[in-house]
């Protein structure tokens, strides 16, 4: 009878550390809250640099529903991992700005030091400032990068956190493409 | 006697620090706290919103202190950051679900330790009775082949 229990606590916690090395890793795989709800819109100053090509503001509702949006949470204090990604997010922009709109959420940052950053990479995608990081409170942001794909009608369809591949960026284009 | 005046200044000073360190800032009032140690921190994961010093806590609090302001309730400042990043951002998880597991596994691992440790007992408390059980001429007859075994055994 012993020995029945014995086994059976053992096959328990054997159980448990299965189950503990089957999680993933869960900085990418958070749930979130959003995943099929429509995209929290915002109205935020825009930063310096992108307000010759989008004006002094940007309204995401103005843009919902016309286009499928990327949206990419970012700050100049990331490092690396926002500096890893800026390169493939720019580039990956200049390929698909026809069919997908871009947007950048410059959050809880310096307003020079994020400029900085804009010029150093060539950034061309419009970008917001967020200096409280309230809009990425709306999206149950856990830290910058952060990467949403937002669908033709609004929705927010995935949401990918840390350093974004090129690979990945053009697998959350081609789904929200419609 | 001087140094242990000395030593009880200075644990009273650490003392104090901490009481110092756990409260509010002025600028927010104690309720923000109260809600934000119930919500955890994004970033740090083992710290509440009102611990933690990440940025986005920061602006969880402010966030809190807005709604207040505004009039909303408890529940409802909760259900907010639970609409935005579900019952993860919960600093207790929640007694149902999975959530019910957290709180019953140190019950149940005490309730294993309790019938381990009772098993234990029972099972030295027969032995020792069973030892009372035996006669002391057994006893001396026990030990006598003790004695000649280790006399004639086999060096070791």
């Amino acid at each position: 009878m012993r020995a029945f229990f014995g086994v059976l606590l053992a096959l328990a916690i054997g159980a448990l550390f299965w189950w503990g090395m089957q999680t993933k890793d869960e900085r990418s795989e958070l749930p979130s809250a959003l995943a099929g709800r429509p995209a929290p819109t915002f109205d935020l100053e825009l930063l310096p640099s992108s307000r010759e090509v989008w004006g002094e503001r940007l309204n995401l509702s103005d843009y919902l529903g016309k286009k499928p949006i990327i949206l990419n949470f970012w700050a100049s204090w990331c490092y690396p991992a926002c500096y890893e990604e800026a390169p493939i997010l720019e580039a990956t922009w200049r390929r698909w700005k026809d069919r997908v709109l871009f947007v950048g959420v410059n959050t809880q940052d310096e307003l020079d030091a994020a400029e900085k950053f804009i010029e150093q990479f060539g950034i061309s995608f419009p970008n917001v400032y967020d200096p409280r990081g309230k809009v990425g409170i709306d999206y149950g942001m856990y830290g910058v990068p952060e990467t949403f794909a937002i669908s033709v009608e609004g929705r927010v369809l995935e949401r990918f956190a840390g350093t974004i591949s090129a690979e990945k960026l053009e697998s959350m284009i081609r789904e929200v493409l419609p | 006697m001087r140094r242990w005046l000395w030593i009880l200044v200075f644990a009273l000073g650490l003392a104090g620090a901490q009481t110092v360190g756990n409260e509010p800032p002025p600028d927010l009032p104690p309720k923000v706290f109260e809600i934000a140690k119930k919500l955890r921190c994004p970033v740090c994961r083992g710290e509440s919103a009102a611990e933690s010093n990440a940025g986005v806590t920061e602006e969880m609090r402010r966030q809190i202190a807005e709604m207040l302001a505004e009039g909303k309730t408890e529940d409802e400042i909760i259900q907010y950051f639970v609409d935005r990043y579900t019952e993860w951002i919960l600093y207790e998880p929640p007694k149902r679900g999975l959530g019910l597991v957290v709180w019953l596994a140190p019950v149940i691992g005490l309730g294993l330790f309790g019938f381990g440790l009772y098993s234990y007992l029972r099972a030295t408390s027969r032995r020792a009775a069973e030892l009372e059980g035996v006669s002391d001429e057994e006893l001396a007859r026990a030990e006598a082949e003790l004695g000649r075994d280790d006399e004639g055994g086999p060096p070791s």
